[in-house]
């Protein structure tokens, strides 16, 4: 019988040896680039069509790794730890600049060394196309004469879009009542079964539903119109100075030579402008907006502050 | 308003109800039947193997990000399969050996799995 | 509907190309694989070979990449039957009655009666798929807060005491998982719940290092306790003429597996864990409708057909809302909406008049998946009963490693690891003293959505409480479960009037 075991064990290891052995295993030279969220997300799937490209302008292999748990905190905390030889990188996203103001965290973005930032997408209000409300500004006026009546959806307390529906708020002088998630797909279909007013997201949640007729965007945050929907005005046009959506971007831990982050920033910067991430990109209608390491860091220094104001106003 | 720690109030307290009514369940029970003891087919043995057993694991899971997943899948098998009481440390170390080896090849290699490297870097 | 019929066989030409069905090979191989191993699901699995589908056609990746579901469906369940480890979340009702038979010397049936089933519920649930898509997702846009948290409920008063053991103990379990579920950040208000501190607690615990914790290192414990030379023995060992299910096997598995198939598939269009649920309520309902309700626990062949019929047929159903309003589900649907926008499509309304080859094509690569996943797997039924022919003494060890490998491989997480081994302990001890772990697992998938259900209903009602009454469906679910609670009750009642004549 062991003998058996022992036979079928060989065989076995003879199989899996023989197997392919992918190139894109290099024990030590690998980057990899941890995602604080699951497998599937809109800022995965950004970076592993990004990772896909630039491993052959960096000349090694770009390898993803999920680290969920805790909005963020586990990925961002064990990237922070990391040697800072530039192996191991972190997708940084708006909610870097917010969970610390939230929750005790070991990190803040100043914990880490921006490296380039690769994707700027404006947050965007939607309500169902046969929603009583026309226009921005009837949207606005229901909302000052009854306030906190509106459910507005979002992806979840404290995460990027609800705080963009806060700032709204401010903005617009109005004030909503927030309805939060689990994630982006959630509250748009509850907007689309109409359990909620309205929805506070960014693309490309929703997108699709534009396109084919069931919502519109009554308000959408961004410095200029969408290439997509060229007729929907932006809130600035009417009147409010409001611009305000999510980044994603790259960043390593803190100490990182000079050097390695310019050469890491020239080799995602191609990967970038490769044409078929340029497609993967256009397809998932996501905005690429590059920054160079000193912009993204003055960016999510600035973000930082905002939020900090932003949750304090929340905790009230 | 439902606030945050609603729910787990209302769940601790379901809980230490629902062991006051098992544990008076319990003492009923016991009276009906004080006087059969049954202690039949129940084997006492000394939890030692069990112990040994769990503190391999524990130990494995303990140095599982130092020494990486082929050298701590090679030591968890070997010290298992002597707990188990494999006594012959040549079979032992042989289907050990093997066994990491298969799966190394399994799931870092072929199914590209990230498992942890450690020290000595595989 | 015979446009339907007539896009189905445009869809069936597509997928039949050796090309496509290539890929549909390879990823149902893949798929069993991963699923085999305890922990890596579809959607570790289906995420990890996203890339690998960049070179290929947007269809071809898609056949590929729904190969490696089902493949991983199925897998999932042989170490369920063979280990008592739930290879993935929705294999844990498997392992009550699959492990049973399978330690009477059964593995073979209960291998082979999986996978039969799931083919017949796949064939059914892909003919729902292509004739009732629509209005169902239109029905499932209904659903809001309210009537998810009267559903769940429902769904967890009647579902709680699956296995009829002690009602009491089965509530305590489920009370403790819906405690362990309410670990993490709140997901209303974002504050920590018992977290104490720990970074690593603030996702809350893992399902995956319950489950496997609790049924697989639970049994292995169980089994070390036991006297040395049991140890040295194998399990049973299987003749070659019952490694097959027997006629009377099959004709107890039709009733299970039609009617796993139908509620299985009703099941899999609501938001959330759908096909663990699934499994759930046809385990119950088998046990109702059973002659012999006793034997359930024990190696009950039904209780094996019947829910991964189930399973199978939900994991079809939650594709619809996925194609037809382009909004995923669960997590497996959500990886594949992020596989079809990598390629270029997206999934909505407009998906299917934009890319009908590709909706239809996937939708007939899913029923030849589902016939190669048959084929395959009936002739490795043999092979994988074999494994219990490996002495315990060695055959142990080799479920720990396994067990360990699976659970890292889901998060990179040494603390799920320790979670692991946490729960393995409780596991032994809820064995020892007769605790059921299903409903705990029940508990922990079903209690956080719940919570969240409640208060988002109750945000959106500003309080409210009316709106769970209000709305029909929501008051018909409450209506059902109050029923549900009352009627032994009443039924009690009623017969001790009758005997005391009063």
């Amino acid at each position: 019988m062991l003998r058996k075991i022992i036979i079928g064990l060989s065989l076995a290891l003879v199989l899996f040896m023989c197997a392919p052995i992918q190139a894109a295993e290099f024990p030590t030279k690998e980057v990899q680039i941890i995602i604080p969220w699951s497998a599937g997300g809109a800022t995965d799937l950004i970076f592993r069509a990004l990772g896909a490209t630039t491993g052959k302008y960096l000349g090694e292999a770009v390898v993803i790794v999920n680290r969920t748990g805790g909005a963020g905190a586990v990925g961002y905390t064990e990237a922070m730890q990391a040697k800072p030889d530039g192996y191991t990188l972190v997708s940084a996203i708006t909610p870097l600049t917010i969970l610390p103001h939230r929750v005790k965290t070991a990190y803040t973005y100043a914990s880490f060394e921006p490296i380039i930032n690769v994707v700027k997408d404006p947050g965007m209000f939607l309500v169902r196309s046969d929603a009583p409300w026309k226009s921005l500004e009837e949207f606005l006026g229901y909302a000052k004469k009854n306030p906190e009546m509106i459910t507005v959806g979002n992806s979840g307390t404290g995460g990027g879009v609800h705080l963009i529906a806060l700032a709204f708020e401010d903005a617009a002088g109005v004030t909503f009542n927030h309805i939060p998630f689990a994630g982006g797909g959630p509250s748009v279909t509850a907007l689309l079964g109409g359990h909620i007013n309205a929805v506070s997201v960014s693309p490309p949640e929703g997108i699709e539903h534009v396109k084919a007729g069931k919502l519109k965007i009554i308000a959408l945050f961004s410095e200029e119109r969408f290439e997509m929907f060229p007729d929907v005005q932006t809130v600035k046009e009417q009147g409010i100075d409001f611009v305000m959506g999510q980044w994603r971007g790259l960043v390593s831990s803190k100490g990182t030579p000079p050097d390695v982050v310019n050469i890491l920033h020239d080799a995602f910067k191609k990967g970038m402008e490769d044409p078929v991430f340029q497609k993967n990109a256009k397809d998932m209608a996501i905005n690429l907006h590059y920054l160079g390491p000193e912009a993204f860091g003055k960016l999510m220094a600035r973000e930082h502050e905002l939020f900090g104001k932003l949750i304090q106003k929340m905790k009230k | 308003m439902a606030g945050t720690g609603m729910f787990p109030l209302i769940l601790g307290i379901l809980l230490m109800f629902l062991s006051c009514i098992f544990l008076l369940k319990l003492l009923y029970q016991h009276k009906k039947t004080t006087t059969k003891r049954d202690s039949g087919g129940e084997v006492r043995r000394s939890p030692v193997q069990l112990i040994l057993f769990f503190g391999t694991m524990v130990l494995a899971t303990a140095f599982f990000d130092k020494l990486g997943y082929p050298l701590a899948s090679f030591l968890l098998l070997a010290a298992l399969l002597r707990t188990l009481g494999m006594k012959q440390w040549t079979l032992n170390i042989l289907l050990s050996l093997m066994t990491a080896a298969a799966s190394y090849f399994l799931f870092v290699q072929w199914l590209q799995i990230p498992l942890p490297k450690g020290f000595i870097g595989l | 509907m015979f446009e339907s019929l007539q896009h189905l066989i445009t869809g069936f030409t597509i997928a039949a190309t050796v090309h496509n069905l290539l890929y549909c090979l390879i990823g149902c191989i893949v798929g069993t694989l991963i699923g085999v191993l305890p922990g890596l699901g579809p959607i570790a699995g289906i995420a990890l070979l996203i890339p690998a589908t960049f070179g290929l056609n947007p269809t071809s990746a898609i056949i590929m990449l729904a190969g490696i579901y089902y493949g991983a469906m199925y897998g999932g369940s042989t170490t369920s039957i063979l280990l008592n480890v739930p290879g993935e979340t929705a294999s844990v009702i498997t392992c009550i009655d699959g492990y049973q038979m399978a330690q009477k010397g059964r593995a073979g049936p209960a291998l082979a009666i999986v996978a039969i089933g799931s083919f017949i519920a796949g064939t059914i649930g892909i003919f729902g798929l292509v004739f009732l898509a629509p209005p169902l997702a239109e029905a499932a846009l209904a659903f809001g807060p309210p009537e998810y948290f009267s559903l769940m409920v429902f769904g967890f008063i009647v579902l709680s005491n699956v296995t009829g053991k002690s009602f009491l103990k089965s509530l305590m379990m489920a009370i403790v998982g819906l405690i362990i579920g309410a670990i993490g950040l709140d997901p209303v208000s974002g504050d920590a719940r018992f977290t104490y501190g720990s970074i690593s607690l603030l996702g809350g615990i893992e399902f995956v290092a319950v489950a496997i914790g609790v049924f697989g290192i639970g049994e292995v414990l169980v089994n070390v306790n036991q006297p040395s030379e049991l140890l040295d023995q194998k399990v049973l060992r299987p003749r070659l003429r019952e490694l097959y299910p027997s006629l009377q096997d099959l004709k107890k598995s039709v009733g299970p597996i039609l009617r796993g198939a139908v509620s299985g598939f009703g099941i899999g269009l609501v938001p959330g864990p759908a096909p663990v649920i699934a499994t759930y309520a046809s385990y119950m309902i088998e046990k109702k409708v059973s002659k012999h309700p006793e034997e359930f626990g024990k190696g009950a062949i039904e209780g094996v057909a019947g829910p991964e019929s189930a399973n199978n047929s939900a994991c079809q159903a939650a594709f619809i809302p996925l194609f037809v309003l382009g909004i995923p589900f669960g997590p497996v649907t959500a990886i594949f909406l992020g596989a079809l926008l990598i390629h270029g499509v997206s999934p909505g309304p407009l998906m299917i008049s934009q890319h009908p080859d590709l909706f239809w094509g996937v939708i007939a690569s899913m029923y030849i998946g589902n016939f190669i996943l048959l084929i395959l797997n009936l002739p490795f039924v043999p092979l994988f009963a074999n494994i219990l022919r490996i002495p315990k003494k060695i055959l142990l060890p080799l479920v720990i490693l396994f067990c360990i490998t699976g659970m890292y491989s889901v998060n990179n997480s040494v603390f799920d690891i320790w979670m692991m081994l946490l729960f393995g302990a409780m596991g032994f001890l809820m064995r020892k003293w007769a605790y059921e772990g299903a409903p705990l697992l029940l508990a922990l998938v079903l209690g956080p959505k719940m919570e969240v259900a409640f208060r988002q209903s109750l945000m959106i009602s500003h309080g409210d409480f009316g709106v769970f009454v209000n709305r029909p469906i929501s008051m018909a679910f409450l209506l059902a479960t109050a029923i549900f609670l009352i009627f032994p009750g009443v039924r009690f009642i009623f017969k001790q009037l009758k005997k005391g004549g009063i």
